[in-house]
This record gives C-alpha cells, structure tokens and sequence, in this order.
C-alpha cells in the first residue's frame, strides 16, 4: 500500500512540473522592460544574424529603468531599446504612441516623386483604378504603367486581366513599387504569379521552433506559381526603392525570378521577416520579425534586394518633369 | 389486447426508468436544455503571454438513452455545447472574441449503491473546438484550440426532500484520458501553415502528460408544476501543452436546465396514440 502511494505521490508531483506556465512579469517599469527583452531574446529571428548582443543590451537598459519614470518616458527607452535591431517591423504599440524603426528608408535618396507620377506624362488625370491597380499607357501608348501604392489594398485577377487587356498593344510593362512599403503576402504572390510561364521556387521561410537565437525550423520551399488565367509574355520591369518593403521585397524577390522580368531604380528597403506579435503586462503590444525569409539561393533579404539596374531619380530631371527611373525603364522595354 | 402507452412530457423525471407492468415497454430519451453565463479566463501564448480574462453565454443539448428496454444498466448519451464571449487583457488594451463548441459521445454504467444515490461511470468520446480572435495581432491574430478525447466520466445523483419536494442533487465530472491536439509553433504563422502548407509537428498526441483538465457540474434538480428544471453551476479547467506552449482555460459558469423526456413516433410501426398530434403535418 505504502508502495502505491509513493507511485501516486511521485505522479501527482511529475506531471504538473511538465506544464510550466510561463512567467508574467508584474505590471511594472521594471516587468515590462524584463518582458519585452524576454519576448526579443525567445521570439525575434534576426539576432544572430545582425550579431547583435542582446544579453548587452539587457544589461545597458535595465541600468536606465526606473519606476519614477512615466508612461512617455519609459515607452521612449523601450523604443530606444528597440532601435537597436534596426528592423522596420519592430514596434511597440501604446495608446498614445507607436515605436518606429525608420532608417532602412529615411537614410536613403527617396527616389520617387509622388506628383510626378501623376503629372500628364505619367498618369495624368484620366488613369483607370482598379481596386489597388492605377494604371495608364505612357510613353504616347507603347508602355503600360502600373502604379501599386500598397499591396494592403486588394486586388484580383478580374482586375489583372483588365490592365493586361488595355495594354494588350503596348510593348512592355512597368509595375511600380517604389513607395510601397508593403501589406498582403497573398497579393504579393499574386501579381507575380502572372508573369510566371511554370511553377518556380522563388524563396524560403523559415520560423522559430524554440527559445534559442538558432532554434529554426527546416527552410521550407515558397513558389510562386504560374497563373492559369494570365500569363503576361512581354517584357515587363519593376521599379524599387528604399520604400519597398516587407510583402513588397517579397515581391522583388519572387519577380527577380520571372522570365521577362528586370528590377530597376534603387535597392529595397528590406523586411524580410514576417512579422508576428505579442505583448507586455501593460497591454503595449509588440510586433517583430519571426519567420526569416530568404530568396531562391538561401540569401537573407532582410537588408533589401539589389535592383538588376540601378538608376537615382536626377534632381535636374525632376525639375524638368520627368521620372528618370520610368524612363530608364521605357528604355529598357524598347 | 396491446395499447399504446408512450406519453411524452416534461413532467417525467429525467431518466428512464423501467416500467414494471406487463405492458409493452418503450424507451424514453432524457434530454435537457441548458443556459449557462460563463466567467472564463484564457491563458494562449501563441496569441498572448497575458492573461485574458472576460465572459461569455453558453448553451447546451444532452440527452440519454438506455440502450434497450431489457438493459436498463447501460446508456448511451450525447452532449452539444455551445460557448461564445468576450475577453480581455488585464490592463483592458485588447480584447478577444471566442466562440466554442464540443460534442461528445459516451457510454455510462449505471449502479444504486444506496438507496437514494445513483452513480454513473463510463466513458465519453469528444471533439473540441474553439475560435480565439485578437484583432490587433498581425499575423497570428487567430489561435484555435482543437482536440479530440476519450475522457473519463462519471456522475452521482443523491435524492432529498427540501421544501416538502423531492429534489435530486446531481454531480457530473469529465477527464481527459488521451486524444491528440492541434498546437503550432509559437512563431509558425498560419500564412506559413495554411497558406504554404507547413504543417510539421501541429498535431500532436494527448494524455495526462501534456493535457490534463476537469469538467464538473453541480446541479439541483427541482420539479416545478408540470416541468423540471436543474440550476447549478458548472466549472472546467483545462490545461495542455505541446512545442513550449503552456495553454489554460478556466471557465466558472451559473446553469440553468430544464429537462424533459421524449420517445419518437415518427417513422415508427407503432403510431402514436390518435390523441397525440404533431405538428409535422
């Protein structure tokens, strides 16, 4: 009898310790900078890669936290904190503020003129939209020109097909995406999809799969199928800038395999981990890069894609009206 | 001379016992309707390392069976269970919509210890599922638990007199034994598992090692005129784990039954009495 109850003891003692609830830090300055590290050091993917010292971190933060300060001043160290990371994904979310990330852009030539786009030359007044799609033939009639300012903004085949069959005389096509700074995945693959012949491997994607900084699942294949309703033949470019981010160098990186295709104007400004969240006992919540994603060489694109040509926007051009970057890409196409 | 004698109503007693006549006996299907306002409390690390807290309104169908007239130890039962609600984040920054529901399938056998005490002891067979929606997460805004079980059950019901009526004092618990669970990675985003179908290592083996959780209810049965009512409260608490997550659901709820019995005629040989009459016409 004094047998069994050992075993039984024994049991009821083992099998609560396999399910450990984690640990919620209390509701304090100190809880939350202790939190929000912890969230980064198990969850974000790119330590390791930016060789980035977070245990220094900890230490060089925890050292500024103090319970005197306030709401705005404690979320400025967090954002500080977070800056170091330099990842435009990262952000910390409160009622009264969002933490930002801002320099894979705001360090760079912005290479894109929002009114020239939609002077008389480019767009002009009488464009067609078509759910996110703005397009219009350029270059007296022979170039199609689309303009995608977010691939948040939907858009389907029906309205694919739609600008494929107005620029069904045109020579080319210039998809547009600088400024772009990123939304759907699914919209991404997409548009891509039509200027694929066949079924291609255009990346990988990786995802967490424990608390260490190299703790990562197997790379997965990501394709980018050929679509069964379009399939565009002619030359075709893309334009990038800095400002081309997240689902938008996803879109890079699948068209830089794409038959007919070249990337022109600047590099991309990155954004390769896709994003999850998460939050602190203070309810702010925290966004940041989970799940590396790589192109069709297994290459980080976390840093941005180098175009095929690249080409600055000319202050002298713009001054005169004209795009550089569409022109050079007009070029291209004749 | 053979006579019908099938009478339904919710007048009977919630459990079908044998007639002692010799006459023609038929089985009676005990069922209930229950409402329940539920205080539940969620822990989802894949949404949330918080504690989320709030309340929802439930409903649930059971009915009981014994398996024939000449086997009265045996029954068979089926549970539907409706829940949905709103919870919260303790600082009250968001908030996560839930919606769950489970059906379950069992068999209990039924034993009379003591004169004024039933206990039933059988097994139940369940799949569970719940929705768990946090608007504000960017690509993990959803979470789903889903899991099938064979679970332990059993029930006690006690009869006292209180207020000059008879009442049943009824006590029912179910455990999870074994199953298997859906429960990804906490950095796998569904993009990654349905929209590129990765799915290694999402389902995995349940038992007492990684879930382990108890569903009790305690109910008074009253008859009331010609009905028969329960209220009681119920509590579940379930925990599991699997890929590093710790998930809990804690769920304390007030219940109100009302119970009846019924047999079906339709599709039968023997028709119901000519005074019974339907209205599926």
């Amino acid at each position: 009898m004094r047998k069994y109850s050992q075993i039984i003891l024994f049991v009821a003692f083992l099998l609560p310790s396999c399910m450990n609830e984690p640990i919620v830090e209390p509701n304090t300055n100190m809880g939350n900078f202790e939190s929000l590290w912890r969230i980064i050091d198990t969850k974000y993917c790119y330590l390791d890669y930016k060789k980035i010292n977070w245990d220094s971190i900890h230490t060089a933060y925890k050292a500024k936290v103090t319970e005197k300060a306030d709401a705005t001043a404690f979320f400025d160290l967090m954002g500080t904190m977070l800056g170091e990371l330099k990842d435009g994904h990262v952000n910390l979310y409160s009622d009264f503020d969002r933490t930002r990330y801002w320099k894979w852009y705001t360090d760079y030539p912005s290479n894109f003129n929002l009114d020239l786009i939609r002077s008389a030359r480019y767009l002009g007044d009488n464009y067609k939209i078509a759910n996110g799609l703005s397009y219009q033939k350029i270059d007296k009639g022979r170039v199609g020109y689309i303009y995608l300012g977010s691939f948040s903004y939907g858009f389907n085949d029906a309205n694919i097909v739609s600008a494929m069959t107005y620029f069904k005389d045109c020579k080319g096509l210039i998809i547009d995406v600088r400024d772009n700074s990123g939304g759907s995945l699914d919209y991404s693959k997409q548009l891509a999809s039509c200027f694929f012949k066949e079924d291609k491997v255009t990346g990988y994607i990786k995802h967490k799969i424990g608390n260490g900084h190299t703790d990562f699942s197997k790379a997965l294949e990501v394709k980018t199928p050929a679509n069964k309703n379009i399939q565009y033949q002619r030359p075709v470019v893309v334009l990038t800038n800095r400002m081309s981010y997240s689902a938008t160098n996803d879109f890079v990186n699948r068209m830089k395999q794409a038959p007919n295709a070249l990337i022109v104007g600047d590099k991309t400004g990155g954004g390769g981990g896709l994003p999850l969240s998460s939050e602190i006992p203070n309810g702010w919540m925290l966004r940041f890069s989970s799940s590396p994603m790589y192109d069709s060489n297994m290459q980080e694109i976390e840093w941005g894609i180098d175009p095929d040509v690249l080409v600055s926007l000319s202050p002298f051009d713009e001054g005169n009206g004209i795009d550089t970057i569409i022109e050079r890409a007009i070029k291209l196409i004749k | 001379m053979k006579k019908y004698i099938i009478y339904i109503l919710s007048i009977l007693s919630s459990y079908a016992t044998a007639q002692t006549t010799n006459e023609q006996k038929y089985l009676l299907t005990s069922a209930s309707n229950t409402l329940g306002y539920s205080i539940i409390d969620f822990i989802d690390p894949y949404l949330s390392p918080l504690t989320y807290s709030g309340s929802g309104i439930g409903y649930d169908f059971q009915s009981q069976r014994f398996l024939s007239v000449e086997n009265t130890r045996i029954s068979k039962f089926q549970k539907l269970s409706l829940l949905a609600g709103k919870a919260f984040n303790p600082p009250h920054t968001a908030s996560m919509s839930f919606f769950g529901t489970n059906y379950g399938w069992g068999v209990r056998y039924h034993l009379k210890p003591m004169s004024k005490l039933r206990v039933q002891l059988g097994g139940l067979w369940d799949i569970d599922f719940m929705f768990k929606y946090l608007a504000r997460n960017v690509n993990n805004p959803v979470n789903v638990d889903l899991g099938t079980n064979l679970n332990a059950f059993g029930s006690a019901t006690y009869d006292i007199l209180l207020f000059r009526k008879e009442m049943k004092l009824k006590l029912d618990m179910k455990s999870p034994v074994l199953g298997c669970m859906f429960v990804p990675y906490s950095g796998a985003s569904y993009y990654e598992m349905f929209g590129l179908g990765n799915l290694d290592n999402i389902v995995h083996f349940s038992s007492l090692h990684n879930k382990r959780g108890l569903d009790a209810n305690l109910m008074l049965e009253i008859p009331l005129r010609r009905s028969l009512w329960r209220v009681g409260l119920g509590y579940e608490t379930m925990k599991w784990s699997a890929n590093d997550l710790v998930f809990k659901r804690n769920n304390l709820s007030i219940k109100v039954a009302s119970v009846f019995d019924f047999a079906i005629f339709a599709g039968r040989k023997k028709r119901a009495p000519s005074n019974f009459i339907s209205p599926n016409e």
